[in-house]
């Protein structure tokens, strides 16, 4: 039966579907076009080179280092994230006293603007008068290299990136949480199953809907995370922090390769749509039927 | 009593009347609006003294020609992307600031750029801050942003140190200027990290002693077995003054090293006369306990200023005459106030300001008169190189500009301090780097 509402419906679907060609599906064309082409400027005329730079660029070490850059960083912030988020869930699902407080404070570091908190982060880790460093000193850390080495830029930059986006995720396992009927628990304290053991066969299956939404939607966004890393590291110290956006980005920008760049955002694309169809085959949304 | 005299005058006259005026006043806007053309300006020189000084000029021009100036300011870094973003938006600036001669060449190369030969003619300029592009000039200079070394003149004077003409003298004056007493003081501050500052402020030791990338036919002499000892010596001398530096050297921007130099953390920094300006703001007491000196080589026969520049180009708009035009006016009229908005930072690369005594009159040009002097004598002395990698080769190229973007020199810095490599394997490294930037 056709409800009186369908021309709404259809109205939203259309103004969805309108934006969603102008400011996604033009521009994705437009980089693949000018993946085929050289140009050293975006006011330059491209000439056609076919695949030539895709050639060119799969034939690079720093294209392999930045993909790997990418999946450590982006895998090594996930399952920090996910993992705190879930704890941080847990904690806050219990009544306590300024739980609505804790609750509050928990996302604000997801409502600060990355600038913001990149700005911050680098007075607090200054090598000579950083509030971390001083902190870390004080306690017998000596002095701290957060961004002196390759290893510990990476992981400062990771764990930056938790300290920012794991709100998120406490949310999201948040309202899971409180979504699952406290029945199984009883049933399963009937059982004899002590804490973990309801977590692991309550709580963690009840909020798998959650957890493959979670992981599906951090994996997108940090793989294409650009602004914290490059106002951070740039790609620094030595490549070690530079990934595919950030190598996108300075080909197309700085190294007057416009086409190299958009050949590295397009493999960056088609790479993670590869990863996000493997895991819509390993955790489809849909219960089988 | 006499009855007011009552006038023919109704309200609804009075409205026909106002209606018809405004009707009337309308026919003439079309030839008035003719008139006042409007140049756009993209600036790039966010500080507010320096955007009230345009905004000044742009006003006193559109009421002397009836042109209206409208100034867009952006970051520095963010120029060069504005410029293009407004080419391929069909509204291109008139005039615009660029900080990068790539920058310039590439639109110059893509016909987006008026030639400005005859009004950059009109003046003599100092050594190597002209890059005329095919015989043409595109850019009028107004800063030179050469960068040298400060050091803190009380505590040589204190520790009875002679100003240093050589790396070791650098090095051991750096020693002996970190103090662990009280506040903690390292003896020299310069970014290491891959970044414009590193590029900007670390390399003067290396153009000192004789090394460059290009010759007149754009080889690589860089890779020469001279350049390659002589920089892999250089890497040593670094690695040693490294241990005279604050931590987080990878992290240290521009910003970092006026706030150690100023904030007693530094004994030695690199900068131009921004930090001058600095110390007078936010360090009085330091602000007369500075010295400068150039970048020393390894035995003291040559010293070098590390080259910068910024300048304005006129784009190949409808109203490159207009524009033109306006350059013509400000370059008489407000150059010098705009170089008064910095007035020890903006150091002026035309030579006929450093006598004019509007320029002169600044009171901070004035106190800092031996500054100035200094300023002046890097280039007039032979013994000074000026030279930058982006500037490198005999003529505006691409092929500099990508090994400046490539970051391949702050790297061959990185992989000597944080990695211990050996300094002829960092060299090699930073050769393979160029031949793969440069193509």
């Amino acid at each position: 039966m056709r409800s009186r509402y369908d021309w709404v419906i259809w109205g939203f679907l259309l103004a969805g579907l309108a934006i969603t060609i102008v400011f996604v599906l033009v521009p994705v064309l437009h980089a693949i076009g000018l993946s085929l082409h050289s140009a050293q400027s975006f006011i330059a005329k491209p000439v056609w080179v076919g695949l030539d730079n895709y050639a060119r660029i799969l034939s690079e070490p720093t294209f392999w280092r930045a993909a790997l850059n990418g999946l450590v960083y982006a895998g090594g912030s996930i399952v920090l994230q996910v993992v705190l988020g879930i704890v941080f869930a847990l904690v806050l699902n219990n009544a306590f006293p300024g739980q609505k407080l804790v609750r509050g404070l928990a996302v604000l570091p997801y409502l600060l603007p990355t600038v913001v908190v990149a700005l911050t982060f680098q007075w607090m880790m200054d090598g000579s008068f950083g509030l971390l460093t001083a902190l870390a000193r004080e306690m017998g850390f000596g002095i701290v290299p957060w961004f002196e080495r390759p290893g510990t830029a990476m992981a400062t930059t990771i764990g930056l990136s938790v300290w920012l986006w794991t709100p998120f995720v406490t949310v999201c396992f948040l309202a899971g949480l409180q979504s699952v009927p406290q029945a199984l628990y009883d049933a399963a304290k009937v059982d004899g199953a002590g804490a973990f053991s309801r977590f692991l066969h309550v709580t963690l299956p009840q909020l798998r809907p959650v957890l493959t939404v979670v992981v599906l939607l951090r994996a997108i966004w940090m793989f294409n995370k650009f602004d914290i890393i490059w106002l951070m590291t740039k790609g620094g110290p030595l490549g070690a922090t530079e990934h595919l956006p950030v190598l996108a980005y300075k080909r197309a920008f700085s190294l007057f390769d416009v086409g190299g760049g958009a050949a590295v955002a397009t493999l960056s694309f088609l790479m993670l749509c590869s990863v996000v169809a493997i895991y819509f085959r390993l955790f489809p949304l849909e219960e089988k039927k | 009593m006499t009855k007011p005299k009552m006038t023919n005058v109704s309200r609804r006259k009075v409205l026909a009347g106002a209606a018809g005026l405004g009707a009337l006043s309308v026919l003439p806007a079309p030839a008035v609006h003719a008139q006042v053309h409007e140049l756009r300006f993209l600036n790039a020189e966010p500080a507010i003294d320096s955007v009230r000084a345009l905004r000044v000029a742009a006003a006193q021009y559109e009421r002397e020609r009836r042109v209206k100036i409208v100034v867009d300011t952006v970051p520095v870094g963010d120029a060069y992307t504005r410029m293009t973003s407004a080419i391929r938006g069909g509204k291109p600036y008139d005039i615009g600031t660029l900080i990068f001669v790539a920058h310039v060449l590439s639109l110059a190369n893509e016909g987006q750029l008026t030639p400005i030969t005859q009004l950059v003619n009109k003046h003599k300029w100092g050594k190597r801050i002209l890059f005329p592009i095919n015989g043409e000039q595109y850019w009028y200079m107004y800063d030179y942003n050469l960068c040298w070394l400060f050091y803190r003149k009380d505590l040589y004077d204190q520790l009875k140190l002679e100003v240093p003409k050589t790396w070791a003298q650098l090095l051991e004056n750096s020693r002996k200027t970190m103090s662990t007493s009280g506040t903690q003081r390292f003896g020299l501050t310069t970014p290491v990290g891959s970044n414009d500052a590193t590029n900007w402020m670390s390399f003067g030791y290396l153009w000192a002693e004789g090394v460059s990338l290009f010759d007149d036919k754009w080889n690589l002499t860089f890779d020469t077995p001279e350049a390659r000892k002589k920089t892999a010596a250089y890497l040593d001398f670094f690695a040693e003054l490294y241990k005279t530096m604050p931590p987080g050297s990878t992290q240290i921007s521009f910003g970092n090293v006026l706030a150690q130099f100023s904030a007693d953390q530094a004994a030695h920094a690199p900068y131009a006369g921004r930090l001058i300006e600095f110390l007078e703001q936010r360090a009085p007491q330091l602000a007369d306990k500075y010295g400068m000196m150039p970048y020393p080589d390894q035995g003291g026969h040559m010293a070098a200023v590390n080259h910068g520049y910024d300048g304005w180009v006129v784009g190949k708009t409808p109203l490159a005459e207009e524009a033109v035009r306006f350059m013509e006016w400000f370059s008489d009229a407000h150059y010098i106030n705009f170089l008064h908005s910095a007035p020890l930072h903006f150091q002026p690369p035309r030579l006929d300001i450093y006598d004019d005594p509007r320029w002169r009159a600044h009171p901070l040009i004035e106190k800092h008169a031996a500054a100035v002097k200094q300023m002046q004598g890097f280039l007039e002395d032979p013994n000074i190189i000026i030279r930058s990698i982006d500037t490198e080769g005999p003529a505006p190229d691409l092929r500099p500009a990508k090994i400046f973007e490539s970051w391949v020199l702050p790297e061959m810095l990185q992989n000597k301090v944080l990695k211990n490599m050996s300094s002829e394997e960092c060299v090699a490294q930073a050769v393979a780097g160029m031949r793969k930037a440069i193509g």
